[in-house]
């Protein structure tokens, strides 16, 4: 492998690899809570859509992903409510909303956009940490990415801080493991589940921007294509702890990146084997093959008073 | 006497299922009002987009044989996942059961000599095959509970992933299920499989293709509603279902009963897949399984628990497959509203659920 091709692998398993810690803390963060939210996939496609259709709406990118953001309130919002107040079955509910999403936007990008169109949707800009930038061969291809990729890592860093450390970090983890503790405590754990949720639709929307305005510039039906999933498996291999769980969207990064590379390289290893890996990694995981899994203890499990 | 007291507690269980029946009835028709309400949005004329459902739907012999022949593979799904759900387990890996299915089906038919065997044995092989392929495939996820606590929608989901991209890996190389390529337009697809490795059509119309399927899937929906409701073995896996401890102190043996569980809905997942090959596909594609082990989920669920149900939520899921299909060739209306459709009803069942659940224990 030339330095070249080290470098451009480096900055695309980053690239690939963003929106899937993005969405990934933020599920991380709701189920913690006690909350899994199935419907992460359709989060990240109302955000890709809501993005994308704002910034070419508007010509700002910035409006676009304030769109997108506003756009994932009502899908999250649905999903607390089906799932927090009607106590309604939720991975059932998270599947609903991914199909119902799914048909949505498919509907209102053909209505809005026309159905083969493959209009450039300006796109958030790009930046470079001072000084890195200008490192020969890497710089480039490492350090010049999209500023909602710096500030991806940040909100991670962020959210792992509230998490571990915060009177909200403990009131969410609390949440997830002793509700009616917390129920006792005159704590509302009703109000700490739909904020928990409607974070996690946040992060989505921000990591489906990240795809459809961040990265390549055009919205596309069921663009997201499963990454939702991926977060979620990266989540169960995270055994629900951010560090791991952002290693593991790394790394599901690189063996996406890898489908590109390895061609390029001479390996010819099927493509459907690199798709697979993440799935089967998070499969193994599951499984209690990587050490004890240890689940949020009221995880899917709705709060009776 | 006691033919008395069993019509008397049928009657009393009709009469707690009826907020089921009602809510099951009011969800379809609120979604399909909503869809309509987006046909309008859209700026299709109503009359014009119903017009060409129908006719995609149940416009000629050939459109009602297809749709039921869609129904058939949606209600094999449906069924496996009412069977799991006895137990308290929910399989929501339909799309990976039916994708290894078709994978070991056409496996088996093009290069495992199936077309050699005589009439029955010639699809019948192709077919066990595939019900032992998903089968596993389900087993995977009952062992894993079994043994570890797995949460059975995360493992069978995963699993599904994992099988959709086997198959679309089987099909993109020459050395797995690709057909031989001869030029580069050669598609990424198996060869056709041989005739009489294809289900027998039930009359010799070739404008009607229902095949032996619609007669298999029937004999299987009539013994599983017999297992489930008057057999000892239907008892345990409620028992089981409602209170794995009590059953477990009851001396049930609890952890074959998930595998075996999971293997059966796994099985009817993989048949359901042999059917769309055999009965209808032909080859194997990347696209195969195309949303079907979805589609069968929403059908178990809509179904809540009853067999009869099943039948009625795939026959109603497939004509609208076919009809939906037909708006978007003849009028111009995106399938996707059909996907809205779905949506709507699994999202209105789901959060009336708990409260139907809560009135019938209030009636007990």
């Amino acid at each position: 492998m030339t330095d070249e091709m080290a470098a451009v692998f480096v900055g695309s398993s980053l690239r690939l690899g963003m929106p899937l810690m993005l969405a990934a803390t933020g599920e991380l963060v709701s189920e913690r809570a006690g909350v899994l939210n199935m419907s992460v996939e359709g989060m990240m496609l109302t955000g890709a859509f809501g993005g994308a259709i704002g910034a070419w709406a508007t010509g700002s990118p910035m409006l676009g992903l304030a769109i997108g953001l506003v756009a994932v309130l009502p899908v999250a919002l649905l999903q607390a409510w089906l799932s927090i107040t009607l106590r309604a079955n939720q991975i059932v509910t998270g599947i609903g909303i991914n199909i119902l999403v799914l048909g949505g936007t498919t509907v209102a990008y053909r209505e809005i956009l026309g159905r083969h169109n493959r209009t450039e949707i300006p796109g958030l800009a790009r930046w470079s940490p001072p000084g890195l930038g200008d490192i020969a061969v890497w710089g480039d291809a490492v350090f010049r990415q999209t500023w909602l990729l710096y500030a991806g890592l940040v909100l991670v860093v962020l959210a792992a801080w509230v998490l571990r450390d915060t009177a909200v970090g403990l009131a969410v983890r609390a949440v997830g493991s002793e509700p009616r503790a917390v129920d006792k405590s005159g704590l509302s754990v009703t109000r700490v589940r739909y904020g928990a949720v409607v974070f996690t639709g946040l992060m989505s929307a921000l990591a489906g921007c990240f795809l459809s305005i961040g990265d390549i510039h055009t919205f596309t039906e069921g663009m997201t294509n499963g990454a939702g999933y991926l977060a979620l498996a990266a989540v169960i291999f995270g055994n629900w702890k951010i560090g791991r769980t952002v290693l593991a969207c790394l790394f599901f990064g690189a063996a996406t990146a890898l489908q590109f590379q390895l061609p390029a390289m001479g390996v010819n290893v099927p493509t459907a084997l690199l798709i697979m890996l993440p799935y089967l990694m998070a499969l193994v995981a599951v499984g209690g093959l990587v050490g004890r899994q240890t689940a949020p203890s009221y995880l899917t499990r709705a709060y009776v008073r | 006497m006691s033919s008395l007291a069993g019509t008397a507690t049928l009657l009393r269980q009709s009469v707690r299922d009826r907020p089921a029946i009602l809510v099951s009835i009011v969800a379809v028709i609120a979604a399909t009002l909503c869809g309509m309400a987006l046909v309008v949005g859209i700026g299709v004329s109503v009359p014009k987009a119903l017009a060409a459902f129908a006719d995609g739907a149940w416009g000629s012999p050939y459109a009602v044989a297809a749709s039921i022949n869609r129904a058939l593979a949606l209600a094999l799904v449906g069924l496996g996942f009412v069977i799991a759900q006895r137990a308290n387990l929910t399989n929501v890996g339909g799309e990976g059961q039916i994708a290894v299915g078709g994978i070991a089906a056409t496996a088996v038919a093009l290069y495992g000599g199936a077309s050699a065997l005589p009439v029955p044995l010639s699809f019948g092989v192709p077919m066990l095959a595939a019900v032992v392929a998903g089968g596993i495939w389900g087993a995977i996820a009952g062992v894993l509970k079994a043994k570890a606590g797995t949460n059975e929608v995360i493992s069978t989901l995963l699993l599904s992933f994992v099988a959709v991209w086997i198959l679309y890996g089987s099909v993109q190389s020459e050395a797995l299920l690709r057909q031989p390529m001869t030029n580069t337009a050669t598609l990424p697809e198996s060869l056709e499989i041989p005739d009489p490795t294809k289900l027998p059509l039930l009359s010799a119309n070739a404008d009607t293709p229902l095949h032996v399927g619609l007669l298999i899937a029937l004999a299987i929906a009539l013994v599983t509603a017999i297992a489930l409701e008057r057999s000892v073995w239907g008892l345990r896996l409620r028992a089981i279902g409602l209170n794995p401890v009590a059953a477990r102190r009851a001396g049930m043996r609890i952890a074959p009963a998930i595998v075996l569980v999971l293997f059966l809905a796994g099985a009817l997942g993989g048949l359901a897949g042999a059917f769309m090959l055999q009965g209808d596909q032909g080859s194997l594609k990347a696209r195969f399984s195309s949303g079907y082990g979805f589609d069968g989920l929403v059908v178990g669920l809509l179904a809540r628990g009853s067999v009869p149900g099943v039948l009625a939520a795939a026959a109603l899921f497939g004509f609208l497959r076919s009809g939906g299909i037909n708006m978007e060739l003849e009028a111009g209306v995106p399938s996707a509203v059909v996907l809205v459709i779905q949506g709507l009803i699994i999202l209105m069942l789901a959060g009336t659920a708990f409260w139907i659940d809560s009135r019938k224990e209030g009636t007990r």
